[in-house]
C-alpha cells in the first residue's frame, strides 16, 4: 500500500481546513470503531488509502458528499483486505455483509480480524472461507396428526344443551335475573322452612 | 421390552418387597437376576404391576373418600341442628366437593410423606435409570415469546457447558424458537444466538428461529418444530425462558426414555430458583420445603398414568407427532377455539395412544424461575386459569382414561375451587344472617363443629407439618436448609403469608372464572421475570377492591355475631391487607436470611455460571441498522428468504427509505417487523446512513451513530491529535 508523503500533507491541510473532510474522517473512524477496529497501524493504513482514493474521487464528483466517497473508499479497502476470505462467487452487494460477518466471528477484545490474518492458522482460514451464517438446520419436514374431538354421547347432550341455553346466557340482564332468583329461592326456602 | 433393563427396578432384589413376593416362586438358584430381568416387562410382571397400582389407587381414594365422608358426616350434623334449609343442603353440596379436593391433596402428602419415610419407592421411573446406557439424538427445545435475551440464552448456555463438561454434547441440538413480536426483541435474541455461538463455537448446535406469525402461541411453536425437524431427533426435551436443567438431568432423562420404551413423556419437578423478592422467596421456600412429599405421594398413586406441565419434561417425538395433534374445541375463545394450556391434554393424548407419562420427581437438576411478585403471579394464573377451563371439554371427550380425566378435573378445580369457596362462605353468611334474624345463632353442636375445625385445620397444614417432620429427620437436609431453627421460622412466617394472600388468590380465581364464563378472553403477554413489583399507586389500582370488600363483610359478620366475625377473621385480614403484602412482599431486602433454599445456599454449577452477552445497550432495532455486526449478522441470515415478490420488495424499500428520512421512532413495530424480514434493504438502509452527512439526515440517526465512537477515541478526538498521529505514522509509510 503506497501512500506518498505529498498525500499526506495534502490531507493534513484538508482535514484542518475542511468541515466536511473533518466529518467524513469523523464518520469512517466511527464506523471502524463499530468494528471494533483497533488503534494500529493497520487503521491509519486504511484511512489513508480510503481517504486518498476518496480525494481524489472529490476533484471528478465535486457534488458528492465527502462522507459517501470516503465511506465507499474504505468499504473498498476492507474489500480488498478482506476479499479472498470470500466466495468468489458472491454477488458484490453481499459481500460487504460476508465481510462485515468475518470480523464479527474473529472479533476479540484485541480487535477484530483487520491486520491479523498472518496470525491465524491455514485451518481457520479455511473455515471462514466456507463460513454461511445460517440460524436452523436444514428442513426434515413431518407431520402432526390431528384428530378431532370425539365426545361421548352425555358430552354430546351436554353441548346441545349449552347451544340451546346460550342465548339466555349471552344477555347480561337474563342472567343477573336468574342468579337473583335463584337467590330470592334459598333465602325466601330458607326463611320458611 | 424392556432392552437395556440390566439393574430393573431395585425393589426387586430387596426382601420383603412386593416384586420380590410376587416374582420369587419363579425364580430360583444362581440365575435369579437374569430371570429377573427377563420377567421386566413379561405379562406377568405387567400384571403385577397394574395390581400393585391398582391397590395404591384404591388406598388413595378410599383415605379421600375416608376423610371426605367424616368431614360431611360431621357437617351434617353441625348444619341439621337447627333444622334443615335449602341453604344448608346447599352448603353441604359445595362442602363435598371442597372438602374432598382438599382431602385429596391431603391424601397425596401423607403418602407421600410415608414413602419418603420408608426411604426407598420401588416403583419409580429413576429406579431403572442406568448411566451406561448410550444417548439418543435429542432436541432441547426452548419456545421464548418477547423475553429478556440475557435470561434465555444464560439458562441454554449453562445446559450447554454442563452437557460439555460431561462429554455428551453431540447427542444435543438446541432450538431457541421464538414467537417474539417486538422488534428489539427479536434482535437482540438474533445477535444473542450470534453471539452464544461464537464463544461456545456452537454453530450447528445451538439453533435459532423465529415465526413471522405467532400461530396457535407456545403449542403453536412446538407443532412448528416437530413439523420442521421433528424427524431430526428421536426425543425432545421442553424448557421454558427461565428453565434450567443440569446436563446430568437432561442425559438421565434421555437415559430413562431410552431404557423405558412405553414411555412417551417423563416430567421432571423443578425446583424454583433465583427468587429476589420476599414474594418470591417465600414461593421458593415453600416449594422446596413442601412439594417433595406432595411429588412422592403424585407419583405413588399416578405411576404410568402421569401428567405432563408443559416444561422442563422429555418428549418421545415420534409418538407425540402421531398421537398429539391438539383438536380444535367446539365454539370460540375464552373456552373454545384452540387449546391455550396445552401440556394436560398432551399427556392425555399420549396416554390415549397407549404410551407412558412417568414423573421422575426425585430427578436432581431441574429448575426454574417464578414471577416476582403477586401481580405477576396473579397475571400468570390468568392465563392458566382460562386454559385450564379449556378442558372441561376434554371430560366430555371419549377415550380419555380415567386417571387423565382426574388430572384434568384437578386442574379445573385449582380455580373453579375459588368461586365455590366464595359460594360457600357466603351461603353460610347469609344463612347466619337468617339465623341471627330468627334469634337461632348458638345452635350448633359444640364437639362435631371443633371436630370439624380440627380436621380442616389438619387437611390444610397437616402437609406443611409433614414435610417438616421429614426434613428434621434428616438433619443434613435441614443443615442445607440453613438449620432446624431457621427453617421453622421461615415455615411460620410462610403459613402467616399464605393465609394473607389465599383470600387475594380466591378473588381473582373468581373473577377469572367468571370473566371467563362471561366469555372474556385473556391477552397473551409476556411474563415478567425479574421486575420488582407493584408500586403503593399500583397496588392501590390494582387490589382496591379488596380492602372495602374485607371491611364490608367485617361490619356484616359483626352484625350477625361477634363469634362469625371471629371465624371468617382469617380471611378479611387477607382482604383488608391486600395492598400493603402485595407492595411490601416484592421488596428484596426484607427477611434477608429467612427462607434461604439449599439451591440458595450452596448454589449448583448449573445456577452459579455469570454468563454474559455481548450486546449493546439501548433499542436493538436501531442496532440491526446502524451496528456493522448486528446488521451483517440479522442481513445473513436473512439470505435464505431473498426471493421476495417484488411488491415485498417495494414496501420494504419504502419502509427503509421512512425510517432514514423520519428517524427510528417513524415506524410502527408491524412495520419493523416487515423490514426486518428484508435483508436486502436493511443492507441498503446500513450503508445510506453511514455515507450520509450528518446535516441531510434525521437529527436521531446522527446522534445514534456518534455513539458508535469508541470510549476511547470520544475522549482524544481532536483534530490536533490526529495531526500528531499521521506524523508519527508517516516515517511508516513512506
Amino acid at each position: 500500500m503506497a501512500i506518498s508523503p505529498e498525500y499526506i500533507a495534502l490531507l493534513r491541510v484538508g482535514i484542518r481546513s475542511s468541515p466536511e473532510w473533518r466529518e467524513a474522517w469523523d464518520r469512517i473512524n466511527d464506523y471502524l470503531d463499530a468494528l471494533k477496529t483497533p488503534d494500529s497501524t493497520d487503521r491509519e493504513l486504511i484511512l489513508l488509502a480510503s481517504f486518498e482514493r476518496a480525494i481524489a474521487r472529490k476533484r471528478g464528483e465535486p457534488f458528492t458528499p465527502a462522507t459517501e466517497l470516503a465511506f465507499e473508499e474504505t468499504q473498498k479497502t476492507l474489500d480488498s483486505s478482506l476479499g479472498h476470505l470470500i466466495d468468489g462467487e458472491i454477488p458484490g452487494v453481499s459481500r460487504s455483509v460476508e465481510e462485515r460477518v468475518r470480523l464479527y466471528l474473529t472479533e476479540s477484545v484485541d480487535g477484530n480480524l483487520l491486520g491479523r490474518e498472518d496470525e491465524l492458522s491455514d485451518e481457520v482460514l479455511q473455515a471462514l472461507r466456507e463460513v454461511k451464517l445460517q440460524a436452523a438446520p436444514s428442513l426434515q419436514i413431518a407431520s402432526i396428526k390431528q384428530r378431532p374431538l370425539e365426545f361421548t354421547p352425555a358430552g354430546k347432550g351436554f353441548i346441545g344443551l349449552a347451544k340451546r341455553l346460550s342465548p339466555i346466557g349471552a344477555s347480561r340482564v337474563i342472567v343477573w335475573l336468574i342468579g337473583l332468583a335463584i337467590l330470592a329461592f334459598l333465602i325466601f326456602s330458607s326463611l320458611y322452612k | 421390552m424392556f432392552p437395556r433393563c440390566e439393574q430393573g427396578w431395585p425393589g426387586l432384589n430387596d426382601p420383603g418387597r412386593w416384586t420380590v413376593r410376587i416374582l420369587r416362586g419363579t425364580m430360583s438358584g444362581n440365575d435369579r437376576s437374569g430371570k429377573v430381568v427377563g420377567l421386566i416387562g413379561s405379562s406377568a410382571f405387567e400384571e403385577a404391576f397394574q395390581e400393585k397400582v391398582r391397590n395404591r389407587r384404591w388406598a388413595v381414594a378410599l383415605v379421600t373418600f375416608g376423610i371426605s365422608l367424616l368431614g360431611l358426616w360431621l357437617l351434617f350434623d353441625v348444619l341439621g341442628a337447627g333444622g334443615w334449609t335449602t341453604l344448608k343442603a346447599a352448603e353441604l353440596v359445595l362442602f363435598g366437593l371442597l372438602f374432598t379436593s382438599l382431602s385429596f391433596g391431603f391424601s397425596q402428602a401423607f403418602l407421600g410423606f410415608l414413602v419418603l419415610s420408608e426411604g426407598q419407592e420401588p416403583l419409580k421411573i429413576t429406579n431403572t435409570l442406568d448411566e451406561e446406557t448410550p444417548l439418543a439424538s435429542t432436541a432441547i427445545v426452548m419456545p421464548v415469546y418477547n423475553e429478556g435475551a440475557e435470561t434465555v440464552f444464560g439458562n441454554i448456555r449453562s445446559l450447554y457447558d454442563s452437557l460439555q463438561e460431561r462429554g455428551e454434547l453431540d447427542s444435543f441440538d438446541f432450538y431457541i424458537l421464538s414467537d417474539s413480536t417486538d422488534p428489539s426483541k427479536a434482535v437482540e435474541e438474533e445477535f444473542a444466538w450470534a453471539d452464544i455461538c461464537r464463544q461456545t463455537n456452537g454453530f450447528g448446535k445451538i439453533h435459532y428461529r423465529r415465526r413471522k406469525l405467532p400461530v396457535n402461541r407456545k403449542s403453536g411453536n412446538i407443532a412448528d418444530f416437530c413439523r420442521r425437524w421433528g424427524h431430526r431427533h428421536r426425543y425432545m426435551i421442553i424448557l421454558d425462558a427461565d428453565s434450567i436443567m443440569s446436563g446430568k438431568a437432561v442425559s438421565s432423562l434421555v437415559r430413562l426414555m431410552e431404557v423405558n420404551p412405553r414411555a412417551g413423556i417423563i416430567q421432571t419437578m423443578p425446583r424454583l430458583v433465583k427468587a429476589q423478592t420476599v414474594f418470591g422467596r417465600i414461593q421458593q421456600f415453600a416449594s422446596r420445603l413442601y412439594s417433595p412429599i406432595f411429588a412422592a405421594g403424585l407419583n405413588f398413586w399416578q405411576q404410568e398414568a402421569g401428567n405432563y406441565w408443559g416444561h422442563n419434561a422429555i418428549i418421545r417425538v415420534s409418538p407425540f407427532l402421531s398421537s398429539c395433534g391438539l383438536p380444535g374445541l367446539p365454539g370460540k375463545e375464552p373456552l373454545g377455539g384452540r387449546v391455550l394450556s396445552h401440556d394436560f391434554v398432551e399427556a392425555a393424548l399420549m396416554r390415549n395412544a397407549g404410551w407412558d407419562v412417568w414423573f421422575a420427581y426425585d430427578l436432581d437438576g431441574s429448575y426454574e424461575g417464578l414471577p416476582p411478585n403477586l401481580t405477576e403471579y396473579v397475571k400468570r394464573d390468568r392465563r392458566w386459569c382460562q386454559g385450564n377451563l379449556q378442558h372441561m371439554w376434554f371430560l366430555l371427550a371419549q377415550n380419555i382414561r380415567p386417571i387423565s380425566r382426574i388430572h384434568l378435573v384437578q386442574g379445573i378445580l385449582a380455580y373453579v375451587s375459588a368461586p365455590l369457596l366464595v359460594l360457600f362462605v357466603l351461603m353460610g353468611a347469609l344463612q347466619a344472617g337468617l339465623d341471627h334474624f330468627h334469634g337461632r345463632v348458638g345452635m350448633f353442636p359444640s364437639a362435631s363443629a371443633g371436630v370439624l375445625f380440627l380436621m380442616t385445620f389438619t387437611l390444610l397444614f397437616g402437609p406443611k407439618v409433614l414435610s417438616l417432620i421429614h426434613l428434621f429427620s434428616r438433619s443434613r437436609d435441614a443443615a442445607a436448609f440453613g438449620g432446624p431453627l431457621r427453617v421453622l421460622m421461615g415455615a411460620i412466617v410462610e403459613t402467616l403469608f399464605s393465609i394473607l394472600t389465599a383470600p387475594v388468590l380466591v378473588w381473582f380465581h373468581t373473577r377469572f372464572v367468571l370473566r371467563n364464563l362471561a366469555g372474556k378472553t385473556v391477552v397473551w403477554n409476556t411474563q415478567t421475570r425479574d421486575s420488582g413489583g407493584p408500586s403503593w399507586s399500583e397496588a392501590v389500582h390494582e387490589y382496591w377492591p379488596l380492602p372495602i370488600i374485607g371491611v364490608v363483610l367485617a361490619i356484616l359478620a359483626w352484625w350477625i355475631s361477634p363469634n362469625y366475625l371471629l371465624w371468617i377473621s382469617p380471611l378479611l385480614v387477607g382482604l383488608i391487607l391486600a395492598i400493603p403484602v402485595a407492595h411490601f412482599t416484592c421488596h428484596r431486602s426484607l427477611f434477608g436470611k429467612l427462607f434461604a433454599t439449599p439451591e440458595e445456599l450452596h448454589p449448583p454449577k448449573e445456577l452459579s455460571g455469570d454468563f454474559r452477552l455481548q450486546l449493546r445497550e439501548g433499542d436493538q432495532f436501531v442496532h440491526a441498522v446502524l451496528d456493522p455486526f448486528y446488521n451483517a449478522v440479522h442481513v445473513a441470515l436473512q439470505r435464505k428468504r431473498q426471493s421476495v415478490s417484488t411488491a415485498s420488495s417495494e414496501y420494504g424499500a419504502a419502509l427503509a427509505n421512512k425510517l432514514f428520512k423520519e428517524g427510528p421512532d417513524a415506524l410502527t413495530a408491524q412495520e419493523k417487523r416487515a423490514l426486518l424480514t428484508d435483508g436486502h434493504n436493511l443492507g441498503y438502509l446500513h450503508t445510506l446512513i453511514w455515507k450520509t452527512p450528518a446535516e441531510m439526515m434525521h437529527p436521531a440517526w446522527a446522534k445514534a451513530l456518534t455513539e458508535y465512537r469508541s470510549a476511547r477515541r470520544a475522549v482524544r478526538h481532536q483534530p490536533d491529535i490526529i495531526e500528531a498521529k499521521l506524523a508519527s505514522v508517516q516515517p511508516a509509510v513512506a
